[in-house]
């Protein structure tokens, strides 16, 4: 090692990009947490059976998780979802027709018309200046159109490799999970490696300061939503190959969840740094917690409690200032004992 | 003599000529006759009791109608209103799943000047007031299989009901026939305290009462699945990991299930006894793992698409003047894997997954209208 480069890699070992952030900290704690009340209040929550079946869903919740990551950090928000999976879904189950050889050609039309979809989001929310709400609310609405279009709302019979591709076990894991590890990969490499995805997370910190050093703010802002459309698209062909017949609306059910990934995973939702890692961890805390409650032997009201509970928790490890806290606490004690002395 | 016999000639020329011609008028006539007696005969035989001599235009609105099971329970709504020739116009409005759009549907076919109008009250209570005025305006009203509170004569003309404890009823005495030991039931609906999931428990476990052998698990009166394929899958995967032993699934819609099923099988779970309502895709799935399955007997009840016949046979009754059937659409078994009666389990591999071979309408008009 040369003299330069031992102060160089010491530099970058103390770097935000390559420290675990609080986020991961936070949300892997509470994942461990969650593993342990459901081994003891609803043990079959965590058989190996229960996990399997899990597993599968949080992977796509995952990606899906990861596109909102990428562009609620641009400070956006993308309410597409819903649309987009639901079509994705379509696309890959209608257009085969059960026919394994027809599966590429429909999974290319999907990315493709993603891609377009991705372009107006971006087009009409960074370069028009429309509030990112209404824009993708409105392309949803369009994207459930050309779903009408193309299905009439019929749900199809997904093909056996599409199944096979999403569903079946490589080494005791699903494939899915293969999917969804891999896309964390690709986009954490991407924002935290690359020069473009450095200028993306800086964009995002501050895109007034970014513009000042001379960075193209609408294209980064665009490159956001269409990466989130890719990513949504993948979710939504593995989605349609998970479950054998699903609806024509399948992408309804993951709007929220995927923006609760995102605040799970500890991205602001003002916009700033991203933490697709994180989010992705948030989506299986989320589906464990689909997956205990559902195992707990309580009437519905109270799982839906407990759900509630959970991602009230969720939100307050990051929300409150927990230092604060425990100041004004130990502060209000000694304000007491300072009041005892004082009157006696 | 010979002018007489001209004239004579002539005269019988004549008459001969006024004959033939009475003759063909004669034929003429009768067979026009015979022709009207034939109309009137095959009208009068297809012609139901329930389509009176009035003529009316009528509408058909959904509350949802962006599904299979929708576009097949429409399509047998409109060709239903199609046998009744008095039926002069047929409107159907789709409310997209939006109570104020399916309102508005109503208002806006009583201001059209319809004679009558049947709806999917899938707003429930929230568009009992446009039912109201609907029916206070004059026109035949009939909301049918959702409840929506309000009452017959005062708020509506007929509420055109099923009996959902009935497929409860059927589905009991099927399992009471085929798993004499009795076992664990596991029963799953849609959206949490829908009110078809609820009077489906109260008719299943009703004949269950004096059957202390069949015993309930997981929530009750059923597990929510919002009938979504994933939160079904969900559902069956947390059931199996918390009841080792299921022997009976009940299900008010099968073809959600399958997804569910699919997954368990890969990871070596035995399908147990499924007692539900009908699709194709069910049967077919049924007949690739009967081999695999020993415990997977399968019993299917209509999944009623021709509950909107019934509907749409009463308001046009009412409009027209014809004979009024009755305002409960039964529940009837479908298939029994079992039995074999009254049907085997169907599955025809050539039509789409969501065809519903237990509706009137056949499996091939079904796939046409998704294309």
């Amino acid at each position: 090692m040369s003299v330069l480069e031992a102060p160089r890699s010491a530099i970058l070992k103390r770097s935000a990009r390559f420290q675990v952030s609080r986020g991961m900290r936070t949300i892997l704690g509470a994942l461990v947490m969650l593993f342990i009340i459901s081994a003891i209040f609803a043990p079959s929550s965590v058989s190996k059976g229960a996990v399997l079946g899990m597993l599968p869903f949080a992977a796509v919740l995952a990606i899906i998780g990861l596109g909102q990551t990428l562009v609620v950090q641009q400070g956006g928000i993308d309410l597409s979802v819903a649309g987009s999976v639901s079509l994705t879904v379509v696309f890959v189950t209608k257009l085969p027709d059960q026919k394994d050889n027809r599966l590429l050609y429909a999974v290319l039309v999907a990315f493709v018309v993603s891609l377009i979809a991705g372009s107006l989001n971006g087009i009409l929310v960074s370069q028009l200046g429309i509030n990112p709400i209404v824009a993708t609310l409105g392309m949803s609405s369009l994207l459930y159109a050309v779903m009408m279009i193309v299905s009439l709302g019929i749900s199809h019979r997904t093909t056996v490799l599409l199944n096979k591709i999403s569903s079946n076990l490589t080494l005791g894991i699903p494939n899915s999970i293969y999917f969804a590890t891999g896309a964390v990969i690709v986009t954490t490499l991407f924002l935290k490696m690359s020069v473009a995805g450095r200028r993306f997370e800086s964009i995002g910190a501050n895109a007034r300061a970014g513009r000042t050093a001379g960075l193209d703010v609408k294209r980064h802002q665009t490159s956001a939503y269409i990466l989130a459309q890719l990513l949504y698209c993948l979710g939504g062909v593995l989605l349609g190959g998970i479950l054998t017949q699903p609806t024509a609306y399948q992408g309804d059910s993951l709007v929220l969840p995927s923006v609760a990934t995102v605040v799970l995973g500890g991205t602001s939702l003002l916009g700033g740094r991203g933490f697709p890692a994180a989010s992705a961890v948030a989506a299986i805390f989320l589906s464990q917690l689909d997956q205990f409650v559902l195992s707990l032997k309580v009437p519905y009201a109270v799982r839906t409690l407990v759900t509630a509970m959970a991602l009230l928790v969720g939100i307050a490890l990051y929300s409150v200032n927990w230092g604060l806290v425990k100041k004004k606490i130990l502060s209000v004690g000694a304000g007491k004992k300072v009041n005892e002395i004082s009157h006696g | 003599m010979a002018a007489h016999l001209g004239k004579e000639k002539h005269l019988t020329r004549n008459k001969s000529r006024v004959l033939k011609v009475a003759s063909s008028i004669g034929i003429a006539a009768l067979l026009c006759a015979s022709s009207v007696s034939t109309a009137a005969t095959s009208s009068a035989a297809a012609k139901p009791s329930w389509c009176g001599p009035k003529k009316i235009t009528m509408a058909f609105t959904d509350g949802f109608g962006g599904n299979s099971w929708r576009l097949v329970t429409t399509a047998s709504g409109k060709a239903e209103a199609a046998l009744c020739p008095s039926v002069t116009k047929f409107y159907y409005a789709d409310g997209q799943g939006s109570t104020s759009k399916s309102i508005s549907d109503i208002k806006g076919f009583v201001a059209k000047g319809v004679n009558a109008i049947v709806v999917f009250a899938d707003g429930a209570n929230a568009i009992l007031p446009a039912l109201t005025s609907a029916y206070k305006a004059g026109v035949v009203t009939v909301p049918y299989r959702v409840t929506v509170g309000g009452k017959v004569g005062v708020n509506y003309n007929a509420y055109v009901g099923t009996d959902f404890a009935g497929a409860g009823k059927n589905w009991a005495d099927w399992a009471l026939k085929n798993l004499p030991a009795g076992g664990n039931v596991l029963f799953l609906s849609g959206p949490a305290g829908n009110s078809q999931g609820t009077e489906e428990a109260a008719g299943f476990w009703k004949v269950m009462a004096s059957h202390p052998e069949f015993k309930k698990i997981g929530a009750q009166p059923f597990e929510a699945t919002n009938w979504d394929p994933a939160l079904t899958q969900k559902v069956l995967t947390a059931a199996i990991a918390a009841n080792p032993k299921i022997d009976l699934i009940l299900s008010d819609f099968g073809p959600s299930l399958v997804g569910a099923l699919d997954a368990a099988v890969k990871t070596g779970w035995k399908v147990p006894a499924i007692a539900t309502s009908d699709g194709n895709v069910l049967g077919c799935f049924w007949k690739d793992n009967q081999a695999t399955q020993p415990n997977f007997k399968l019993m299917t009840v209509s999944t009623q698409n021709d509950h909107a016949r019934l509907a749409i046979d009463w308001a046009i009754a009412k409009a027209t003047g014809g004979k009024l059937p009755g305002t409960v659409y039964p529940s009837y078994v479908f298939e029994d894997s079992v039995s074999g009666k009254p049907s085997a389990v169907q599955c025809r591999k050539d039509l789409p997954g969501d065809v519903y071979l237990s509706a009137k309408m056949s499996g091939d008009e079904q796939a046409k209208l998704g294309k």
